[in-house]
């Protein structure tokens, strides 16, 4: 049996482990949040929000939300989520069970990192048409606002948003090694949690934080022209993804040693 | 039967440097057998079977199944012979049994759709196959962990103490459950357990333990032989001070008085009807008797200091 077929075999089994579960749900209501908060936003202030003539109102409406929300809110989310899909195997007293199965342990663990990693990009994606939607809604009730007038710019958007995830993945290594190791919830969530914020904060002295990876997705939307290039490509990108190898890497082999009490 | 299906050589293991959790122990659990793994609560049962699976890395000493050497080569290819319940069911409660029982056959592979309804049947789950496991009850939940160990059809099944939780009617239904398995399809079984009446009921093999050593190892019956000479009985009476009074005459020599119950030991069972005769000449009232265990007292004798 190939490597692949146990992959692919974890995978199946990691989604249908995820029906009916908090987990699933939350990548719906996190994606849902901060587009209902705007709708309710603009409902309040529609009057000043009507853009000038001419003005692409989707610009405004996307990026304030998108560089003022997201960057904050994403590492929390990931804490959130890696912890909660953990705590289904955990909960369940799985992780005896599946170590003594006929099964490569690499392929419990990867196989239940890309779920983690799948979550969030669903998360991202039911985020963006979450914007959409509600662009257009508020099109439809307030016409002067001019949503249906225009086109938004999506490349752009979702190159944000890209900018965004990647700068994000050096804390799922993290935390889904945290959250694996440990069958009590609070350790990982309430490390995680301290982490994010103290990321929030410390992104201020950008000098410093751009070696914390709790610190880069603020830092990813922030440092804006002011990011250092590394090879042409965004540091905190390339910090971001070496961090998420390392500590994937790092966390298999301790896990695979790990002893199953 | 003299092939041993898992042996296990000088094993030592210890969660923390200062107290040995399992001491040279030398478990074999030969082909075919149904094999009674006996020890009080802590005793390292539970310990014995992770290191035996794998789940715990064991300090020193040597764990063979099938005659192979557990290690990571042979991992994979030794487990797929494995089917294993290793304390509380690993289930997932939000699911159903058949998603429960898939999840596992993805896992194992090459296992058809229509083996998850004959082990359901087998357990005789088929009813509540749509029934979220957070509504089973804690026998039904046991029946399904015990289902999916069935999944491969494995040749050796572990369960650790499978009757923990489980009603009489439910401990009775496991046990002939296990049974059946075994003469069926000659699946050797590995039992954990604290309760020696289920062992004694269940298995042919036996390995006491105590203080994660092993205090002894064989057969159930040569078990029950070597304390077959003598047979303790007590004997429930109206008037007991009496009672010992005249049984006294009897030249027994093990004879007391215990909770208001006459305890005796005797050489030979028609010992028994003499000491029923002497009592009834005088008149006194006997309202049972019993023969005591001797499994029973053996097991204590050995797992008490």
């Amino acid at each position: 049996m190939s490597a692949i077929l146990y992959y692919t075999a974890s995978l199946k089994n990691e989604l249908i482990k995820l029906k009916r579960t908090f987990a699933f749900w939350l990548t719906i209501i996190s994606a849902v949040l901060f587009p209902i908060l705007f709708i309710v936003a603009y409902i309040f202030e529609h009057e000043t929000l009507v853009p000038a003539a001419g003005i692409n109102p989707w610009e405004k409406f996307m990026v304030t939300q998108i560089e003022n929300s997201t960057p904050f809110f994403i590492p929390m989310f990931i804490v959130l989520i890696t912890s909660l899909i953990m705590q289904i195997e955990h909960k369940s007293l799985g992780i005896k069970h599946l170590f003594a199965l006929p099964v490569p342990k690499s392929s419990i663990y990867f196989g239940k990192l890309s779920i983690v990693i799948l979550a969030i990009m669903v998360t991202y994606l039911y985020y963006y048409i979450a914007i959409l939607l509600s662009g257009v809604l508020l099109g439809f009730v307030y016409p002067d606002l001019g949503f249906l007038n225009f086109s938004p710019e999506h490349l752009r958007y979702i190159k944000i948003l890209i900018t965004s995830f990647v700068a994000s993945f050096g804390i799922i290594g993290i935390q889904f090694w945290l959250s694996f190791r440990f069958k009590n919830f609070v350790i990982p969530l309430g490390f995680g949690m301290f982490l994010a914020i103290i990321g929030i904060i410390v992104s201020q002295a950008p000098q410093q934080s751009i070696y914390f990876p709790y610190s880069f997705s603020v830092l990813s939307v922030s440092l804006g022209e002011k990011m250092p290039l590394i090879f042409g490509i965004s540091s905190v990108t390339i910090f971001s993804i070496m961090c998420f190898l390392i500590t994937s890497v790092l966390g298999y082999l301790n896990i695979k040693k790990l002893n199953i009490k | 039967m003299n092939q041993l299906v898992v042996e296990t050589k000088n094993l030592n293991f210890s969660y923390s440097k200062n107290k040995k959790d399992i001491e040279d122990l030398e478990l074999r659990v030969p082909k075919g057998s149904i094999y009674g793994f006996l020890g009080p609560n802590g005793s390292g049962k539970s310990t014995t079977i992770r290191l035996i699976l794998g789940l715990l890395k064991k300090n020193s000493g040597t764990v063979a199944l099938f005659g192979e050497l557990f290690n990571g080569q042979s991992r994979l290819k030794v487990l797929n012979k494995v089917g294993g319940l290793i304390e509380n069911p690993s289930l997932y409660e939000h699911l159903n049994a058949i998603d429960n029982l898939k999840i596992s056959a993805n896992y194992r592979q090459k296992i058809s759709s229509s083996r998850i309804f004959e082990v359901l049947e087998i357990v005789n789950l088929t009813n509540a196959k749509n029934k979220r496991v957070k509504e089973y009850s804690l026998g039904m939940k046991q029946r399904l962990g015990l289902a999916i160990s069935l999944l491969s059809n494995p040749e050796l099944i572990i369960l650790d103490e499978p009757t923990n939780g489980l009603d009489p009617k439910g401990i009775i239904e496991m046990r002939t459950l296990i049974k059946d398995l075994n003469k069926k399809f000659g699946t050797t079984i590995f039992i954990s357990s604290h309760l020696l009446s289920e062992i004694e009921k269940t298995c042919t093999h036996v390995g006491i333990i105590r203080n994660g050593k092993m205090l002894y190892q064989d057969t159930v019956a040569s078990l029950k032989e070597s304390k077959e000479t003598n047979i303790k009985f007590e004997i429930e009476v109206d008037k007991p001070i009496e009672g010992m009074s005249v049984l006294k005459n009897l030249k027994i020599e093990n004879i007391s008085l215990l909770d208001g119950f006459i305890q005796i030991e005797v050489k030979s069972k028609n010992e028994i009807t003499d000491v029923i005769d002497v009592l009834r000449t005088d008149r006194i009232n006997i309202y049972q008797v019993s023969i005591k265990n001797n499994l029973e007292e053996l097991f204590l004798s050995l797992t008490e200091n």
